[in-house]
Order: structure tokens, then C-alpha cells, then sequence
């Protein structure tokens, strides 16, 4: 509700800070129109310069007057919701019927909830890391009564952070190249060329990956409006199968608390699908099982397999 | 656009191109290709009038005018060993107005027709190579779409061609090792075209199958 009173005042600040501007910009014309008319005709010289300083110092009083008038009433208005938490999405909270589209207080619970569960999952690994070897939970309540204090959002790292990690995961391997680009608000979306092999597109969110497409080499990777296609799927199978298999990596790279370590690993095993077409499956020895590739790529020793191959 | 090679099969003993022809639809269909349409590429020979050849005494080169029915909209002209041009289909009327300078071989025109198969992200063409309406062979173009690199994905070719073509695996087309880049260098249509050329000028030596006529 302060929010909705806010605005109120600031609406009536912006009102009469326009006005404001008006009055400034009209009298500084007025400057400007008296020295392009000159000195009047007057009887005497001394008389002719008198009356035009006077009329000069007069208009550049008005104009200073506005001025100030103009500057009292900037700081009535204050800045517009640039600090709001939530960035653009808080200018939703601006809709007057909040009661047809509940969307701000929606989002707001989405975003709690989220937060909430990314505590929660923090909390939990770190106790499944502590007893990965017991599986019994006896010393479970001494260890909840002095919860250890996480961070509670790795969902609000500032993007110079993921630039960084970004570039930093794209010097490491020579053979691909990291574009990233920021099509919406503050969440990345990379484009990852490997080789002439494949592109993927990863997109974030903060320094978590939220969705990969890969497609062939040259395939188009953007709209027809000139942006990056981050829906439409693969023409070629190889490469649906491919989406198919980040995607469970994107399930099985988790490590809440280090999120950079996720994107890294990823990108590690991103990248052995340089030699997609080149590695022959390591169980049959063949190149080609229906028509694919091996498309599998294990998690830790990135072996390549055919889908049916890798149990 | 992906990695293509086109080879000439040979004519079972015993058989009829179109049996041969038969044969590798029934091997295709059996592997779980899918039929997907026809196409077709043509080539016609030009040779060089002295008009052309200008002052100095060179020995005039042949020109080749080709179409392939996957690129309807363009016209292809390859000299032999190059150079070679990419052009709208208006390119056609441009030769005839160039009659003086570029004269057509007659007769020597040949074509390639078929069925085109599809196979997860393979595309197979089995074309029977016609000259002055006698059928002089078969050809098989295989193109592995997903993929633009031949040095990565030839290993992968050979093994799908060997799926179906046995003992009759081509080697690696010349094309693509004649490159600066060597097997690294992306594909381009103009490769498939120049195999589809020296395909062409191989049948055209080869002395007439007796009693095949196309039907």
C-alpha cells in the first residue's frame, strides 16, 4: 500500500515539476529573444545600454527563479523504483488493478518460494555432505539446532560476477567460444560455439542454467527479428538427442552452493561433443546405431556411447 | 547443406540397371529408409568457339552448365578444374545468347534421375545416369546433413554406406582433400556438383551398355 501513496505524491511532484520545466524553458527563450532584438531605440547611448542590461539581468533573474523552482521540485519526485528488488518486474506493483491481474503478488510469492527452496536444498546438501557415508540421522539434531547460515539467494549475484565466471570458463577451452548476450533484463543467455561442430544455447539465470537447445553447425541460430532463438528445436536428430542429453546433465551437475563449479563441469562436458562424429561408441565399436551417432557422453570419464549402449 | 559423396555402383551381373537400381530401393527400405520424392541433376557441355578462346593460343577448355533439382532456383557452370560459378537459373538463356563465343555438344547432355530416401539425418539418392536417352549407370549420392566437416564425419559415412552398398564403398571423394584447408574446410553445394562432374565424364568414356534403353 505505501507503494500505491507513493505514487500518489509523486504524481502530483511530476506534474508540477513539468510545469516547472515549462516556465524554465519559456523564460530562458525570453533571454534569448531579448539579445537577438538588441538595444532599443532610445534618445540617448547610455540610456539604450542601460535599459538593455537591465532588461537582460531581469530576464536572467527569471531564468535562475525557474531554475531553483525546478531543482526544489526534482527532489519531491525522487528516482523511480531503479533499487526495487526485483528490477523491472517491480513496476508491475505499479498496475492499478491489482485485484483482474494479481501478477506482482504472484511473482512476489514465486520468488519467496524459490528462495526458500534453494535454502532449503543449500541446507540439505550440506548435511548429505557432512554423513555421505551414515545412513542413519543421529546426529541430525544436534547439527539442526545451529543451522549453518547460508546465503539465502545465489539468484541475486550481480552480473559482472557471471560475465566474469562466464569468461572465465571460456578462456579454459580454447576450442569454444562463449557469446553472451542479455536479451531480457539482467539474465544471460550464451551462445556456445564448439568447433564446427555444434551451437548450443544456455540460458541463465543468475549463474544457474535454466535450459540448453543444441543444434548443428549451420544451422540458424536466431529469430527472423534478429534475436536469439532460445525454443525451436534441432532439424537434425543427432542433435535433438543431444539437446535431450544436456538436458539430464543440467539435472545431474548440481551443486547449490558453488554454482560456478556447475557451469564449469557442464561446459566441460559440453565440450566433449567436439569429436561427436569422429569417436566411435566404446561398448559396440560402431559408428552408427539407427542412423545416430554415439550421442551419450558419460558424466565423469566422458566416454562416448550410443543411447542403447550406456547401461 | 552437409557432407556428400557420389559414387557410381556398379551393374550386378546378370541384372538390368533398373533391377540394380531395384535392388538398392529394396536394401534402403529394409535398413528403415524413407522414400521422400525424386530429384534430378543434369549437366550440358559447351565447348569454346576460337571467338572465345581470344588471341593467345590456349587450349580451350571445356564448360560445363549444370542444374540439381535440391537447388531449383540456381544454374551451375563449372570449367574443367575450375573455375567454378554459382548462378540464378536465368544463367541458361545467358548461353544461348553467348552461342558464338560458347557452342553446345549436342548429344553429350547427361543426367542423373531417381528417388530420394531419407534416413534420420541421411539422405540417400539412387539416380539412374542417363545419355541421349540410354541409361549408362547408377549413381548414389550420400549426404549426412547434421554435419559440415568431412574429415569429421567420413568414418561415420563409409560405416552407412557399407550398410548398404557392401564391398562398393567408395574412398574419400578427391574434392574435398584438394582444399587449402585440407578435410577441415566446411562443404559447400559446388562439391557436390564437381563429383557428380567427374561421375559424368567417367560414364560418358564407358562404351554403351548393349539392349539397356530406358523404358
Amino acid at each position: 500500500m505505501a507503494d500505491v501513496m507513493n505514487v500518489g505524491v509523486n504524481l502530483e511532484a511530476f506534474s508540477q515539476a513539468i510545469n516547472a520545466i515549462q516556465a524554465l524553458r519559456s523564460s530562458v527563450t525570453r533571454v534569448f529573444d531579448s539579445l537577438k532584438d538588441g538595444m532599443k531605440n532610445k534618445e540617448t547611448l547610455e540610456g539604450r545600454e542601460k535599459a538593455f542590461i537591465t532588461e537582460f539581468q531581469d530576464n536572467l533573474q527569471a531564468v535562475n527563479r525557474d531554475l531553483n523552482e525546478l531543482e526544489r521540485l526534482s527532489t519531491l519526485v525522487g528516482r523511480p523504483s531503479e533499487s526495487h528488488p526485483l528490477h523491472n518486474s517491480g513496476l508491475l506493483s505499479l498496475d492499478p488493478v491489482q485485484d483482474k491481474t494479481p501478477l506482482y503478488s504472484q511473482l512476489l510469492q514465486a520468488y519467496k518460494w524459490s528462495n526458500k527452496l534453494q535454502y532449503h536444498a543449500g541446507l540439505a546438501s550440506s548435511l548429505l555432505n557432512q554423513q555421505s557415508l551414515k545412513r542413519s540421522a543421529n546426529q541430525m539434531g544436534a547439527s539442526a539446532k545451529r543451522r549453518p547460515k547460508v546465503q539465502p539467494s545465489t539468484l541475486a549475484l550481480p552480473p559482472q560476477y557471471v560475465d566474469d565466471v562466464i569468461s572465465r570458463v571460456g578462456r579454459m577451452f580454447p576450442d569454444v567460444s562463449i557469446e553472451l548476450f542479455r536479451p531480457n533484463g539482467t539474465s544471460a543467455v550464451l551462445l556456445v560455439t564448439l568447433g564446427k561442430v555444434l551451437k548450443a544455447t544456455v540460458v541463465m539465470r543468475s549463474l544457474f542454467i535454466d535450459r540448453t537447445i543444441v543444434r548443428g553447425y549451420s544451422e540458424n541460430v536466431y529469430t527472423e527479428d534478429g534475436k536469439l532463438d532460445i525454443w525451436s528445436k534441432s532439424n537434425y536428430q543427432v542433435f535433438q538427442k543431444v539437446t535431450d542429453h544436456a538436458t539430464t546433465a543440467l539435472l545431474h551437475y548440481q551443486l547449490p552452493q558453488m554454482p560456478d563449479v556447475v557451469v564449469r563441469s557442464f561446459m566441460t562436458w559440453l565440450r566433449s561433443y567436439v569429436k561427436l562424429f569422429q569417436t566411435p561408441c566404446q561398448r559396440c565399436g560402431k559408428f552408427l546405431q539407427e542412423g545416430l551417432p554415439p550421442t551419450w557422453r558419460d558424466f565423469r570419464t566422458l566416454e562416448a556411447f550410443h543411447d542403447t549402449c550406456r547401461q | 547443406m552437409g557432407v556428400t559423396c557420389v559414387c557410381q555402383v556398379p551393374i550386378l551381373e546378370g541384372k538390368s540397371v533398373q533391377q540394380t537400381v531395384d535392388m538398392l530401393h529394396k536394401k534402403l527400405e529394409q535398413l528403415g529408409a524413407v522414400k521422400q520424392g525424386s530429384f534430378f541433376v543434369d549437366c550440358e557441355t559447351y565447348h569454346a568457339t576460337s571467338n572465345a578462346s581470344g588471341k593467345k593460343r590456349q587450349p580451350s577448355k571445356l564448360l560445363y552448365v549444370m542444374h540439381n533439382s535440391e537447388t531449383p532456383l540456381s544454374c551451375l557452370a563449372l570449367f574443367e578444374g575450375g573455375p567454378y560459378l554459382t548462378a540464378d537459373v536465368n544463367f541458361d538463356v545467358l548461353m544461348v545468347k553467348l552461342k558464338s563465343h560458347f557452342q553446345n555438344a549436342k548429344g553429350h547432355k547427361v543426367e542423373s534421375r531417381g528417388t530420394r530416401y531419407r534416413y534420420c539425418d541421411f539422405l540417400v539418392k539412387v539416380g539412374t545416369v542417363t545419355m541421349s536417352s540410354s541409361a549408362r549407370g547408377i549413381s548414389v549420392e550420400v549426404e549426412y546433413c547434421a554435419c559440415v566437416v568431412p574429415g569429421d564425419c567420413w568414418n561415420l559415412m563409409k560405416e552407412f554406406m557399407q550398410s548398404f552398398l557392401g564391398s562398393n564403398v567408395p574412398e574419400l571423394p578427391s574434392v574435398f582433400a584438394a582444399k587449402p584447408e585440407g578435410l577441415y574446410a566446411p562443404v559447400d553445394c559446388m562439391d557436390t556438383m564437381v563429383q557428380y562432374l567427374e561421375l559424368f565424364s567417367k560414364v560418358r568414356k564407358q562404351q554403351v551398355i548393349p539392349g539397356a534403353s530406358v523404358r
